[in-house]
């Protein structure tokens, strides 16, 4: 019975730091951005840089921002992926558009760069837009012959709405307010003031805590902290009251919506203080981080009122939605993360993947491949990995194959451009995400910048120059 | 009247769906629905975002769930 035990705790454990630790200051606002962009942004603003007449300079990057602008939900990606293949400015915009969605929507970058280092979202985001748009251009140029007429319709692509400046201001602070609240930066460490409550009772809260959810400095296990219980407590009423105050928000504001928003601002607030339990009670520490959460989060309130009341229930309403279709799957997934990885031995994982090889960056690739896990689930498994000894480099690797592929969206695109093309992406995409993680693991492994730099630069040059020609010698 | 939703079945083209039939009734006017989710039949549209509204085979909207207010507008004519 000792180790269903140990089991149920190592799940408890990944759990309480998941929600503690990771969730608040980074997938809170994340979620609220998310929503904004989902509602917000008109898409016919990114939309008509897509067209079939597009010049490749534009439609590229165009495919790769409609990727991470626009593609939040699945019920986006399938229309989209379609409508740039067939109407659009075809095969090769549509892969980068496929490609980039996953790794650089707002939720899996920010969630990225709490739970593994900004240093992997970075990474994430640049491999994944150069070697989207590479992918891209080969598939592009493999199957231009058999490329389909498109049907030239202007008006799919006509000029709508842009971006209006109050909509980038809003995402803006958003934005700021993830930033303030996730980044290691040092004046966001300045202790401000600092203050104590005595409380007896606080050190035997915090031994009760210890007791159920041990730390445990070999697994990493973080253990739960007075703070994390009240936040997950905080988390929890939050739940509650989002079900009708957002749920219900389309049909207009109810009495539960300022509440539920008003305990969400608090929250952060709160999650961005420094709580220390001391023998004699609590001290309270007030950072640069929890003034700056508090200043930006002050700042989306006077904003907000600009908007239009059906805008800001939109926005509601569509943050709810992301919450409710992805949250509950987090929330099993680090749970059987936690689990599962009591029982994996860290020699396995260095056996397979502790160093920066070719083998080593395969396994990541066909791991991620073969596994096929909910969306963002694949960010505490990567970090069950970095734990156990698995090299920067193939986890890189993973982490670009396995949210780009999985059975589910290799049936989708092979119905949308047929098998043939469907699986030579998959190939493609395999092989470049091996080489992704070889570049990253030399670049961790203390190869210089500069001279990666010049290796993948003169990779992607020699790589559309050989397009070009190719491409230059059909059209003769 | 043919009002036709379109959209791969996820919970804005319900939602789309679900406002416009309360337009539709609180109008008191005929009108027959159809919600079409075949990616080809979405695509012979000229839209590239779900969903979408068309009314007697005119796009009204489409990427965004539109207010109640608006629907009632494209319904009136």
């Amino acid at each position: 019975m000792d180790w269903v035990m140990t089991a149920f705790q190592g799940g408890l454990a990944s759990l309480a730091s998941y929600l503690a630790a990771h969730v608040l200051l980074c997938l809170v606002p994340a979620f609220f951005i998310a929503g904004g962009l989902s509602a917000l942004v008109p898409q016919q603003s990114i939309i008509r840089y897509l067209g079939p007449n597009a010049p490749k300079w534009m439609s590229y990057p165009a495919a790769a921002g409609a990727g991470s602008l626009l593609a939040v939900c699945s019920c986006t990606v399938q229309p989209l992926f379609a409508g740039i293949y067939k109407k659009g400015a075809g095969l090769g915009p549509a892969i980068t558009f496929l490609f980039f969605a996953p790794a650089a929507n707002i939720l899996a970058l920010s969630y990225t760069g709490v739970a593994l280092g900004a240093d992997f979202a970075i990474a994430r985001i640049l491999l994944a837009l150069s070697f989207g748009i590479g992918i891209g251009m080969i598939m592009a140029v493999l199957f231009r012959e058999s490329d389909v007429a498109r049907l030239a319709d202007s008006l799919t692509f006509a000029a709508g709405e842009s971006i209006s400046g109050k909509v980038f201001f809003f995402l803006g602070t958003l934005v700021a307010l993830l930033i303030a609240g996730t980044l290691k930066l040092d004046f966001l460490k300045i202790i401000v003031f600092s203050s104590s409550v005595p409380w007896g009772g606080a050190s035997e809260v915090q031994q009760v805590l210890d007791r159920w959810v041990p730390v445990n400095e070999a697994t990493g296990a973080e253990g739960l902290s007075l703070q994390g219980a009240l936040l997950i407590g905080l988390l929890v009423v939050i739940g509650a009251t989002a079900w009708r105050g957002l749920g219900k928000v389309d049909e207009g504001f109810n009495r539960l919506t300022p509440v539920t928003l008003g305990l969400v601002a608090a929250t952060l607030v709160f999650a961005a203080m420094g709580v220390q339990v001391t023998p004699s009670g609590i001290s309270l520490t007030v950072t640069g981080r929890s003034l700056a959460v508090i200043v930006t989060t002050l700042a989306l309130l006077p904003q907000a009122r600009r908007f239009e009341a059906w805008d800001v229930q939109q926005w509601l309403w569509e943050t709810w939605r992301f919450v409710k279709m992805i949250f509950p799957l987090l929330i099993v997934g680090v749970f059987l993360v936690g689990v599962i990885r009591v029982f994996i031995q860290p020699e396995w994982i260095q056996a397979v993947a502790g160093a920066n090889t070719l083998l080593a960056n395969l396994a990541g690739v066909v791991f991620g491949v073969f596994m096929y896990f909910p969306t963002l689930v694949e960010v505490p498994i990567a970090k069950m990995f970095l734990s156990l000894g698995m090299h920067p480099g193939p986890l890189i690797a993973y982490l670009m194959a396995d949210p780009e592929l999985s059975l589910q969206s290799i049936l989708i695109t092979s119905a949308i451009i047929g098998k043939l093309r469907a699986w030579t992406y998959v190939g493609l995409v395999a092989i470049f995400s091996t080489l992704a993680g070889l570049t990253y693991g030399a670049w961790v492994d203390g190869t210089s910048g500069l001279t990666l730099g010049i290796v993948v630069a003169g990779f992607i040059l020699m790589l559309s120059a050989t397009l070009h020609l190719i491409e230059a010698r059909r059209r003769d | 009247m043919l009002i036709k939703i379109l959209g791969p079945g996820c919970a804005k083209c319900n939602r789309l769906e679900q406002l416009t039939r309360e337009a539709v009734a609180e109008l008191g006017i005929n009108a027959d629905f159809e919600h079409v989710t075949q990616i080809e039949h979405i695509m012979a549209y000229p839209i590239m975002t779900t969903p979408a509204l068309v009314v007697d085979e005119r796009v009204k909207c489409s990427g965004r769930i539109p207010s109640k207010g608006e629907i009632l507008g494209w319904l009136k004519v």
